[in-house]
């Protein structure tokens, strides 16, 4: 056994040697826990909601200078011109009054003169008031994300509501208290609410998927390394092969959970931090409840070693690296296929597809771990599927392990997976 | 200890590579393995290292089952290699505790080989930084670290230059005087001549020629004699014995300085030394020397080998016939 661990400390030594995924590791982490400070040094709020002044003090200088950013904030304010061809409108001031949510509103005099203004830019969009419920809406070049016309229909709408009202000599306060009562109503989920934890699960089934593809590349590469080098004759004879196998795909594992979790760690405790400063809007995305965080660590760890084990002997198969592609598109291709069917079950985890999924061992890493932490699932089937998923694991070790010995010496073509099974099973 | 490979066959798919192999030798002693390439030598070195298994036959460690796992084995297999980019001590340390031996014996034992082999300074080098030459010696290095009580070396002696190879030969010299045992296969056979006792020489998957290496000398000497005139004009004597002395002798060859000659059978040294000495006499040529012949191994191995290949040529040509 002491054997084994000298195996995974050499071959994580391979990895914390290398100055690529050290530095990446490391600026990842700073990256994302000093980013998660940003909103108490810098001014977010029309991103966080929350002022920054509220939160690292207050700044006085800011009360001195009001006039000027309220100068600022005309400056901001849209322009808009009308020509009020029904007459309805007794002042300019209170009309725009009446406007002030969605601009800036001038009156013109006439038509041509509206027009005009609009043809040389000097407002946004400029509108001819025909009576309370008619309106032409001029615009230079209409644009996609333009709600101008529809602010301005509420409001010509809230208008023509209180003509109404007042023409037929009712209390305008108590009818509009009646015309807009609100429901009250209250929510009570039993299950799991799928609008808090659908983005989170989307970022984390990305995230596996992309350990997986990442760091089981890197395996088969070390492995196939070891058989172009010709290095593997002498391991082979130096120790039994199921001992290196094992050692390089956890020495591999260890180095994904250090990395990915040292990286969710910084994002997860900086973002806890200062959850306040963002105005809890990243909750959705970085607010991760700690049993689901364990979810995804029992069966990522899970999916990860078994798909490390796979690449292993995917990369015992060739004896080049460039080869590794040709032997590993059927791993590659469950792994995506797994990814695929996940995402576009993602929100509907109760569905037969995900419940045959989180029970089979090349999809449960992820199609359990989504089942928790968006559906109902008992703590009998999560149990199950962890034992299936681990059982499976460790005969997929045993089975690349004999893959691995049998390819040590067969230097050459790519062996077929299906004839390396063949030969790995027999006693020969 | 003593180790006894008994009756070792391999088949890969249809082609038996190894024909019942056999052979022991014992602590302190060498045993040379050779072959022509293709013959099975390092296959057989392979079974022996458990990377490939036999079909049939048995491998001994003092009378007991030999598991190469259980023994400190050293093995500097014919496709070297170890680790471009790690450092060479980290790698032999490596190497080292794979094989059971506890970090800190195998630090000191990897400098001790790395200074006895005189590339101490590179240890904290990467591997792909140092010639061919020290890469070599680094993997004999690595070998070594575990001072393994069996010592498997195959073609230990390629992509050396001189002063290398006699550092190599003196190192397996020194393992010799201390009680290893140490396989020895290679095909420059004036390295076997100088290491080993024994040898055994494989050809397609057999063994055509085995035992102690003076006693084959001698046996293949024994009937076989050299003669050189005092002209040194070798063509002329042979001419003469061929002309003169074909009812005693036959010449078998000629090397630098003498005609070699073999005595037909029932003929003696005496009938020799006394027809040479009147007859050469009488073709007026003037007898330097003539002693017992003293083949080197590699005269053996081309004689062997040659006449196995030609055995098998005939006997395929005589097949042929007996189709037709």
């Amino acid at each position: 056994m002491s054997r084994l661990f000298t195996v995974i400390d050499f071959e994580l030594k391979s990895y914390t040697k290398n100055k690529s995924f050290m530095i990446t590791t490391i600026i990842m982490v700073v990256l994302l826990f000093a980013g998660s400070f940003l909103p108490r040094l810098v001014d977010m709020s029309s991103v966080t909601g929350v002022k920054t002044d509220t939160l690292i003090g207050a700044d006085l200088s800011d009360e001195e200078d009001g006039g000027e950013g309220d100068t600022e904030n005309k400056d901001d304010v849209d322009h808009y011109m009308y020509y009020d061809e029904s007459g309805m409108f007794e002042s300019a001031d209170d009309t725009a009054k009446l406007f002030e949510e969605i601009g800036l509103f001038t009156k013109v005099e006439n038509k041509d003169d509206l027009k005009k203004a609009v043809e040389d830019d000097l407002c946004k969009g400029a509108f001819v008031i025909k009576d309370d419920l008619h309106y032409e809406y001029l615009v230079n070049n209409s644009s996609m994300n333009d709600s101008t016309q529809m602010m301005f229909e509420m409001v010509l709408q809230n208008i023509h509501k209180q003509n109404y009202i007042a023409s037929h000599g009712l209390d305008a306060s108590s009818f509009m208290e009646e015309y807009e009562a609100a429901c009250e109503g209250e929510v009570t989920i039993l299950g799991k609410d799928q609008s808090e934890n659908f983005w989170y699960c989307y970022i984390l089934v990305i995230v596996i998927f992309m350990l997986i593809i990442m760091y089981g590349v890197m395996i088969a590469t070390s492995v196939t390394n070891e058989k172009s080098n010709r290095s593997i004759e002498v391991l082979v004879t130096s120790i039994d092969a199921k001992y290196l196998l094992f050692g390089k795909v956890i020495a591999g594992t260890l180095a994904v959970v250090v990395q990915a979790g040292s990286i969710l760690a910084a994002a997860l405790i900086g973002y806890g931090i200062n959850r306040d400063a963002w105005g809890n809007k990243l909750d959705m995305i970085l607010h991760i409840p700690t049993e689901v965080v364990i979810t995804f660590a029992v069966f990522g760890i899970g999916g990860f070693l078994f798909y490390a084990f796979a690449y292993g002997a995917v990369g015992a198969l060739v004896s080049k690296t460039e080869d590794i592609n040709k032997v590993a598109g059927t791993v590659q291709m469950v792994i995506m296929i797994v990814y695929f069917v996940v995402l576009l079950n993602l929100s509907n985890p109760g569905n037969m597809i995900m419940k045959v999924f989180s029970f089979l061992p090349i999809s449960s890493y992820s199609a359990m771990f989504v089942r928790i932490a968006m559906g109902t699932v008992t703590m009998p089937e999560i149990i199950i599927s962890a034992v299936i998923l681990y059982i499976s694991t460790f005969f997929m070790g045993w089975l690349a392990a004999k893959i691995y010995r049998m390819g040590t010496l067969r230097y050459g073509n790519p062996i077929k997976i299906t004839k390396a099974i063949k030969s790995a099973l027999s006693k020969d | 200890m003593k180790l006894e490979v008994r009756n070792i066959r391999k088949t890969f798919g249809e082609k038996e590579i190894l024909k019942g192999i056999n052979f022991e030798v014992e602590s302190g002693k060498a045993l040379g393995l050779l072959g022509r390439n293709g013959a099975g030598k390092t296959t057989t070195i392979r079974i022996l290292m458990d990377v490939f298994h036999a079909n049939s036959g048995d491998i001994l460690l003092d009378g007991e089952k030999f598991d190469p796992r259980k023994v400190m084995i050293g093995y500097l297999p014919e496709e070297r290699g170890l680790y471009p980019k790690r450092k060479v001590l980290e790698q032999m340390v490596y190497l080292a505790r794979l094989r059971g031996v506890d970090k800190k014996t195998a630090t000191e034992n990897s400098i001790k080989w790395l200074k006895r082999l005189e590339v101490e300074e590179y240890a904290t080098k990467d591997l792909e930084t140092l010639s061919k030459g020290n890469q070599q010696k680094v993997q004999l290095a690595s070998t070594l670290v575990s001072d393994p009580e069996i010592i498997i070396l195959d073609e230990p002696f390629s992509g050396l230059d001189p002063v290398n190879s006699q550092i190599l030969k003196d190192v397996v010299n020194e393992l010799i005087e201390v009680g290893k045992i140490v396989i020895f296969s290679s095909h420059q056979m004036s390295y076997v001549e100088e290491f080993c006792r024994d040898i055994v020489i494989i050809n397609h998957g057999e063994i055509i020629l085995s035992g102690n290496l003076l006693e084959i000398k001698k046996e293949y000497g024994k009937s076989q004699l050299v003669v050189s005139s005092v002209d040194g004009d070798l063509s002329k004597l042979r001419n003469f014995i061929e002309d003169s002395l074909s009812d005693i002798v036959e010449v078998t060859g000629v090397n630098k300085t003498d005609v070699i000659v073999k005595l037909l059978e029932g003929k003696t040294r005496m009938e020799f030394f006394g027809a040479i000495s009147d007859r050469a006499a009488k073709e007026r040529i003037e007898i330097e020397h003539f002693e017992t012949y003293k083949p080197s191994l590699n005269d053996i191995f081309v004689e062997r080998v040659g006449e196995e290949e030609l055995h098998e040529k005939e006997e395929n040509a005589n097949g042929g016939e007996d189709n037709e």
